[in-house]
């Protein structure tokens, strides 16, 4: 027995400079085990810690939908739900009880086990990704305890891996839905999530060029020196990569305005149809958990993590920083999806195969480019500076032109004499 | 060798079609609508229209009703234009009693009222299809926004007929309730607020980048197709040809207002095509300005005093018959009547713009994506409404 | 190669203006009356949020009615229903008995005959009043509580039944344009509006009241 948990090793003290894991958090603040627990107690910790999660992160997604919700109504001028709770902040718990009422219907004619299994699958791979996500951070005497799960090695490659097998979830539903509409929803969205697999890949790649390691923790370390040394600064090739990251993210998400597989206009569900009552809550809640998790793999890689904007994890720092920058990055989720109408689907293909993957490309090429001729240490001033000093020219012109463009008019209608 | 033709059979190998049934209850069909699509993967090899769904006998129950009942009838053909239909249906019994020597003329100030709330219900109709033709492709605010600003419209028209929808404003003869007394200084806040609103909705959604990639160049209705197939209205002048009956042929007072006809253009720095998606709704658009333009030139000048409402005895149009029609928001209605001298018609048809408008849909959508049917009917402008009667 | 990069320009650029627009309005007032909680809201100009002369619910003042028919032949629905017959008495009798209608402050009606002069009435007297159709009795009412007395001499028909089905109605609005006297009109009031019931019969409504007549 104790050789088999031994395979497992020292979970708590797999450390990348001097921080440790969640499971060495709860070593070190909880009692001791009794005696005769005392030779499991790492796995037992790495248990709890699971729990935590298992228990903490579902609970995201019931936030969001409120959120989804009140932030959907503020930019159309409307107030949202307002009848359940103050401001409508129990409207989730709600919609949770009337779904659990619903008639539990199985397509006849379908595929039973699989329209049964695919919500599962998609659930838990969703949540999977969450495992080697560094939350936050702590010190507690001189010791540093990150909030993260799992400190794989590998930890970002992990991430794309198990994100990928959310495809095959979506074709089992749509297949075992016995519907044409299910199925042209699926296949679109399968079609869909394969090729923006590779934007996310290559952009992530610009990203690891700079810091020469995969893991996760150790991405976050390297940017603790503020504001100016989050990755998305250090070249502006850095730059451009999380824009085709983020965008490839919210085509990963199914959502506006890659949200043809579940386009209401149009295929009336999508792939999920079929499924009511609280199947359907679990494809509700994988895709908000995944939202989630696209955006805390973008606020770790590019803006820093849970580091802060000062050097130290004063402000804008540890956990509530962390969570801040993710639910602002979902926040511009959703503020494109009220924004935007919907691309076809030849139109999504175009976007991704010819215009995002050689962006990538680029962006890849870019950055070696850049450290070659600046030199591999991308925080020396002498690179970091004309990074910075392009990045904030280009931004300024863009905005500078946005700006004018919402309020000049410059039409090519006949204009309206005033009287 | 045998010396038959040959022994064996050519066949052609063909995959399936599919057939998918775009039914009557689909969210972003305008209505009752079925489609029924024969796919070939996503490409439309043909989409077939069945209408009916919402027949209620206007034509026939109308042989039963006396003239001035029809009228309320005549607002639930297009309920989103309702002023606009009963308008079209009063040109066409006034023009029958004009021969009828104890009915005076419509009075200037019934013109005026009639004009004012025509314009009106048309930047409403036009609001409505640009919100659900945004919905439809997908971006679910500027629905929002249109009808905000429909709301304030539909009060408009609540002070001053009583009723929201369903107006039952425009009679034979004239119309039903004088305007209250600050009903003017009403329009001309909502014009001063609605103006610059236009050219918002055009930088949110006309100009957007997304929505031109999915309208533009996509189902080419031409000048000769469009003439061909009897459609007129903004599908007619997104396609090129400059027809407006208010100025080509006008009625009522119409003359005496100075307001341009917005066509489609060509258009090369978004790459629109005459008779595109984009081009009519473009026109739809700017025809909004120009109703604005309408208005303000009625609130500047001064509505001349007067009765509302022509004298006559009974309407009891002379036996004949006539054809008439106007310009409503969604093309040509035309009005055919046939009457024998005594209250109720003997015949009355209604010539449907929308009708003619979707006959079309068959031929545009031969080899486009289930995508762009949808985004075809949006364009198009159909109320169903109007379609079955 | 430079349309390449003006599409990719042009598509961040309209994208990002949209996305202002739709920003701002988010801090913008927002538009939604709550309304069962919230009856009355602010307008630009203080006018009633219902307009006076909206369309409502057919309402009939049955004391004023004198049965001509009109509203029922206009209507297009055929959604009113009127049984009327003429009195007892035939052509020779002029003038038939009939009730005054007191209207109180409170919104209440007495039936009966007004002793007295019904045309003006002072403050701080009494009124009698004989109901003999329905209770028999006298009752007396101070006439600060009086806020108007109908007369009703000279009547033509008497109305047996007069039914309005307000699910066939249409809320044209014809009936009210025809009627002489304007005893039907539409409540434009939320009364006019908030009705629904449960059971379609009880949208039928009857405004007949036997004892308007001896």
């Amino acid at each position: 027995m104790r050789q088999f948990f031994g395979i497992f090793g020292n979970l708590s003290e797999v450390t990348v400079g001097s921080s440790k894991p969640l499971a060495g958090l709860l070593l070190e603040i909880l009692p001791p085990l009794p005696a005769f627990l005392e030779e499991y107690e790492q796995l037992l910790a790495m248990i709890t810690a699971c729990g935590i999660f298992v228990g903490v992160v579902p609970l995201i997604p019931l936030v969001l939908v409120l959120a989804e919700r009140k932030v959907s109504a503020f930019i159309q001028d409307r107030t949202g739900p307002m009848r359940v709770g103050p401001w409508g902040i129990l409207q989730t718990l709600a919609d949770g009880v009337k779904l659990l009422f619903k008639e539990d219907l199985i397509p006849p004619y379908g595929d039973r086990v699989l329209f049964r299994l695919a919500p599962y699958i998609i659930v838990c791979f969703s949540l999977a990704a969450f495992v080697a996500i560094p939350f936050g951070a702590i010190d507690l005497g001189d010791e540093r305890y990150v909030f993260i799960v799992s400190n794989l090695n590998i930890g970002i490659f992990y991430i794309l891996a198990v994100s990928s097998v959310i495809v095959i979830g979506i074709i089992m539903a749509g297949w075992a839905s016995n519907s044409k509409w299910s199925l042209l929803g699926s296949l679109r969205s399968a079609a869909q999530m394969v090729s923006y697999e590779i934007p996310v890949g290559l952009s992530i790649l610009s990203v690891i060029m700079v810091v020469q390691t995969l893991n996760m923790q150790g991405i976050v370390d390297q940017q603790d020196g503020g504001l100016h040394s989050w990755l998305i600064f250090r070249t502006p090739f850095s730059f451009i990569a999380f824009f085709v990251f983020f965008i490839s993210a919210i085509a990963e998400v199914n959502r506006t305005p890659f949200d043809l597989p579940e386009a209401e206009s149009e295929l009336v569900a999508g792939f999920h149809t079929e499924y009511s009552g609280m199947r359907f809550a679990l494809f509700f809640i994988a895709e908000y958990a995944n939202m989630f998790a696209v955006c805390a793999i973008a606020v770790t890689l590019f803006l820093g993590g849970w580091q802060g904007v000062l050097p130290g994890i004063d402000i804008l720092g540890g956990l509530p920083g962390f969570v801040f920058k993710t639910l602002f990055l979902v926040f511009v989720m959703m503020w494109i999806r009220w924004t935007l109408p919907r691309l076809r689907v030849d139109q999504l293909m175009n976007l991704c195969w010819k215009y995002l993957i050689p962006v990538s490309f680029f962006n890849i090429l870019g950055v070696g480019i850049w450290m070659l001729i600046f030199g591999a240490d991308t925080m020396d001033m002498k690179s970091l500076g004309p990074s910075l000093v392009v990045i904030v020219i280009a931004v300024f012109i863009l905005l500078k032109q946005v700006f004018k463009g919402v309020s000049g008019t410059k039409r090519e209608t006949t204009p309206v004499p005033s009287s | 060798m045998a010396t038959e033709e040959s022994k064996f059979i050519e066949v052609q190998p063909f995959s399936d079609e599919m057939v998918l049934s775009m039914g009557p209850q689909h969210p972003s069909t305008h209505g009752v609508l079925k489609l029924e699509l024969r796919l070939d993967g996503e490409i439309v090899r043909e989409a077939i229209p069945h209408i009916g769904y919402l027949h209620r006998c206007f034509e026939k129950h109308a042989e039963n009703l006396s003239y001035p009942q029809i009228i309320p009838f005549t607002d639930r053909m297009d309920y989103i234009s309702a002023m606009n239909q009963n308008w079209g249906f009063c040109l066409a019994v006034e023009k029958m009693m004009a021969a009828d020597e104890k009915f005076s003329g419509v009075p200037e100030r019934a013109e005026y009222l009639r004009v004012l709330v025509g314009e009106l219900n048309r930047i409403a109709s036009h609001l409505l299809s640009f919100g659900t033709y945004g919905m439809d492709i997908g971006a679910f605010t500027p629905f929002l926004y249109a009808f905000r600003d429909r709301e304030e419209i539909l009060l408009l028209f609540e002070e001053i007929c009583g009723a929201r929808l369903t107006y039952n404003y425009i009679r034979i003869g004239g119309v039903s309730r004088d305007m209250p007394p600050n009903w003017l200084d009403h329009v001309k806040n909502f014009i001063d607020y609605f103006e610059p609103k236009v050219d918002e909705y055009n930088t949110l959604l006309t100009e957007n980048k997304i929505f031109i990639a999915r309208t533009v160049k996509v189902a080419v209705l031409d000048e000769d197709m469009a003439i061909n197939y009897g459609i007129t209205g903004p599908n007619l002048r997104g396609a090129g040809k400059k027809w407006d009956l208010r100025k080509d042929e006008p009625y009522s007072i119409y003359d005496r207002f100075d307001f341009d006809v917005p066509i489609g253009h060509d258009i090369p720095r978004i790459g629109a095509v005459l008779g595109d998606c984009w081009n009519r709704y473009k026109v739809r658009m700017d025809e909004m300005k120009e109703s604005v333009r309408i208005i303000r030139q009625i609130l500047n000048q001064k509505i001349p005093e007067g009765p509302i409402m022509a004298q006559y005895k009974a309407v009891r149009p002379p036996a004949g018959e006539i054809f008439d029609r106007s310009e409503a928001p969604r093309g040509e209605l035309g009005f055919y009547i046939v009457s024998d001298g005594s209250v109720k018609p003997v015949r009355l048809k209604a010539k449907s713009p929308c009708f003619t408008a979707l006959s079309a849909l068959q031929e545009l959508s031969k080899g486009l994506m289930v995508a762009d049917i949808i985004a075809i009917i949006g364009s198009i402008d159909i109320v169903m409404g109007e379609i079955d009667r | 190669m430079v349309g390449y990069i003006s599409n990719i320009y042009v598509g961040v650029y309209t994208v990002l203006v949209g996305m202002v627009i739709t920003f701002k309005q988010m801090f913008k007032p927002r538009v939604t009356h709550q309304y069962p909680y919230q009856y009355e809201f602010e307008r630009k100009d203080n006018y009633r949020e219902i307009p006076i002369g909206n369309r409502g619910q057919l309402h009939n003042r049955v004391e004023d009615c004198i049965v001509c028919n009109k509203c029922a032949q206009i209507c297009p629905v055929d959604c009113i229903y009127i049984d009327s017959r003429k009195p007892s008495g035939g052509r020779g009798a002029k003038l038939w008995e009939s009730m005054n209608v007191v209207h109180l402050k409170d919104r209440k009606q007495i039936i009966g005959i007004v002793e007295g002069d019904t045309k003006k009435i002072e403050p701080d007297t009494e009124i009698t009043i004989n109901q003999t159709v329905p209770t028999g009795q006298t009752r007396k009412v101070s006439s600060n509580d009086v806020d108007r007395i109908v007369e009703r001499k000279k009547v033509t028909f008497y109305m047996d039944r007069f039914d309005i089905d307000m699910a066939l109605c249409m809320y044209c609005g014809l009936c009210t344009e025809v009627c002489p006297t304007e005893c039907l009109t539409m409540v434009d009031t939320l009364q006019g509006i908030e009705y629904s019931e449960f059971d379609r019969a009880n949208l039928n409504y009857s405004f007949v009241k036997p004892e308007l007549y001896k």
